[in-house]
C-alpha cells in the first residue's frame, strides 16, 4: 500500500466525513492560494502543519515525507525565476528571488493542505460516496473499480521487481532495459488476465453492469463541521491583521 | 513535468480546469455509452487505469545516465484511444495527486490539459499518421509515444510561460527558458519511452496478440508483422 493511503486508513480522522474533511483542508488550500503570499503562504503553512500534527495527529515522520518529493520540484522549478531570458541572451531577473520565494511560499502550503485531506482521508471513503452523484456516478465508478484494482497491481510490481532483482535484473543499462520492458508488458497481461477472470465470475453471478459497493455511514458530525473552516479563518484574520501592521523590514508587507 | 499544487495562480488554474472539462466529459461520455454496450468492458478498463498508473510510475533508464518516469500517455492514446485516455489519464492524475502528492488538485485541470488530452492526441495523430502512410507497426509505435512524450512537455512549458513570463522576454523568453530547460532533459526521455514503448508492444506482440486484437491494435492475420 502506497505511504499516503496506508496514513489515512489509520488516521484517527477516519470516522469524520470526507466532506468535513475537504472543507477543512480546501479552506487552508483556498488560503494559500488567494492570501499574499507574505505573510499568507508562512501563516496558512504553520497552521496547516499544526492542524495535521496536532489535531489529526498525522505521524511527523510520514508527512514531511511525504512533502519532500512535490517540495523539492518547487523549489528546483522556481530557480528558473532568477534568470531571465531577452535578445541580448541571459541575465539575473530583477525581483527573481521574490518571485521564486512567493512561488515557494503558496506552494508549501498548498502541498500541505492538500497532504493534510489526503492523509486523513482514504480514497475508498470518497469515490463511492462521488459515485452516489448524478453526472459524476459512470467516472467515480472507473475511478473507484481503478483503485482497487490498483493494490493488487502494485503487489505484482513489487514482485516483479524482486523476481528480475534475483535474477540480475538491475546489474547493466541493458538488464534494466530489459526489466522495465519486461515489467510493463508483465503487468498488462497480468492486468488483463485478472480482469478477464473478475468478469468471468461476475458473469456467473449474474452480472448486469453495477458494481456499487456498501460503505459504512459516516454521518457530519456538528461540532467538527462547525469547527472545520475555523483553522482557514484564523489563517486568513491573521494574515490580514499582519499586513495592516507596517512594517519595519524594508522590502517586506 | 506535473505542476505541482499552487503553482499555478488561481485564476491560470481555474483557466486550464474549463480548457480540459470538455475533452473529459467528451471521454467520460464515450467511455459511459462503450459500458452501456457492454458492461463487462468496465472490468477492462479498470485494468487499464491500475496500468495507466503503474505505466507513470516506472522507472525507465535514461540516456543521460538518470532514471525518469515514462508519461505513458502514447502508449495509453495507442492501446485505449485518445478519449478512454483522457479519461484514464485524468484519473491517474487525480491518483497521482492524492496518492503520491505528485501534481495538484488545483493544476489538475492543467495537468490533464497537458497529459491526458493534447499528449494523447498528438501521439496517437502521429501513429496513426505513419501507418498511413505505410509505416511498420513498431515504427508508428515510436512515433506515437515519442511524440506523446514531447508534445506534453511542449504544453507544459507554454502553461509555465503563461503564467510566469519572463521579465525581459516576455512570454516568448519565458518559453525559451523552460522550453530549453525541458529540451535538455525531455528529448532523451521521450527517446527512452518511445524505445520503450516499442519493447513493451513487440513483446505484447508475442504474448498478449488476442487482447490487442480486441483493443483494434493490431488485426486478425496480422500478428506476425
Amino acid at each position: 500500500m502506497l505511504a499516503i493511503d496506508a496514513a489515512a486508513y489509520r488516521s484517527p480522522w477516519r470516522g469524520h466525513h470526507p466532506a468535513a474533511k475537504a472543507l477543512l483542508a480546501g479552506t487552508l488550500l483556498l488560503c494559500a492560494l488567494v492570501l499574499p503570499p507574505w505573510p499568507g503562504a508562512p501563516i496558512t503553512a504553520a497552521i496547516t502543519l499544526a492542524v495535521a500534527l496536532g489535531w489529526a495527529r498525522v505521524p511527523p515522520r510520514a508527512f514531511l515525507r511525504s512533502a519532500r518529493a512535490p517540495l523539492a520540484f518547487v523549489v528546483t522549478g522556481a530557480l528558473t525565476f532568477l534568470v531571465s531570458v531577452d535578445t541580448s541572451g541571459l541575465a539575473w531577473a530583477p525581483g527573481g528571488a521574490a518571485r521564486a520565494g512567493e512561488v515557494i511560499g503558496r506552494c508549501a502550503a498548498a502541498v500541505l493542505s492538500q497532504l493534510l485531506f489526503a492523509m486523513t482521508t482514504p480514497l475508498a471513503d470518497v469515490l463511492p460516496r462521488l459515485a452516489r452523484r448524478r453526472g459524476l456516478a459512470g467516472l467515480a465508478e472507473v475511478a473507484g473499480l481503478v483503485y482497487r484494482m490498483l493494490s493488487v497491481v502494485l503487489e505484482t510490481v513489487d514482485a516483479v521487481r524482486r523476481a528480475q532483482a534475483d535474477r540480475l535484473g538491475a546489474r547493466s543499462w541493458r538488464a534494466r532495459w530489459r526489466s522495465v520492458t519486461g515489467l510493463a508488458a508483465q503487468i498488462f497481461v497480468l492486468s488483463f488476465d485478472r480482469a478477464r477472470r473478475l468478469e468471468d465470475g461476475l458473469g456467473d453471478r449474474g452480472y448486469t453492469g453495477g458494481l456499487a459497493v456498501s460503505v459504512e455511514p459516516l454521518p457530519l458530525r456538528g461540532r467538527f463541521l462547525a469547527l472545520a473552516p475555523l483553522p482557514g479563518v484564523v489563517a486568513a484574520v491573521l494574515t490580514v491583521a499582519l499586513s495592516l501592521v507596517p512594517s519595519s523590514v524594508p522590502g517586506l508587507g | 513535468m506535473h505542476i505541482a499544487e499552487g503553482f499555478l495562480p488561481p485564476l491560470h488554474a481555474a483557466a486550464w480546469t474549463v480548457a480540459a472539462a470538455p475533452f473529459v466529459v467528451h471521454g467520460v461520455v464515450r467511455l459511459n455509452r462503450q459500458l452501456k454496450e457492454n458492461p463487462e468492458a468496465k472490468l477492462l478498463i479498470g485494468a487499464s487505469g491500475a496500468f495507466c498508473f503503474v505505466l507513470s510510475a516506472l522507472k525507465i533508464p535514461s540516456v543521460t545516465g538518470s532514471c525518469s518516469h515514462p508519461t505513458g500517455t502514447g502508449l495509453g492514446a495507442i492501446l485505449f484511444r485518445p478519449p478512454v485516455m483522457t479519461v484514464l489519464g485524468t484519473i491517474t492524475l487525480l491518483f497521482q495527486a492524492l496518492l503520491l502528492a505528485h501534481g495538484g488538485l488545483t493544476t489538475l485541470g492543467a495537468n490533464a490539459f497537458s497529459m491526458a488530452v493534447v499528449g494523447p492526441w498528438a501521439g496517437y495523430g502521429a501513429y496513426a499518421l505513419t501507418r498511413r502512410l505505410g509505416g511498420r507497426l513498431l515504427v508508428a509505435v515510436f512515433a506515437g509515444a515519442f511524440v506523446a512524450d514531447l508534445v506534453t512537455y511542449c504544453v507544459t512549458s507554454a502553461q509555465l510561460a503563461l503564467a510566469f513570463p519572463d521579465p525581459a522576454g516576455g512570454f516568448a523568453g519565458a518559453l525559451t527558458k523552460f522550453g530549453a530547460i525541458f529540451a535538455v532533459t525531455q528529448i532523451p526521455l521521450a527517446v527512452s519511452e518511445g524505445l520503450l514503448t516499442v519493447l513493451v508492444v513487440r513483446l505484447l506482440r508475442s504474448t498478449s496478440a488476442a487482447e490487442l486484437i480486441r483493443l483494434r491494435v493490431l488485426k486478425e492475420g496480422q500478428v506476425a508483422s
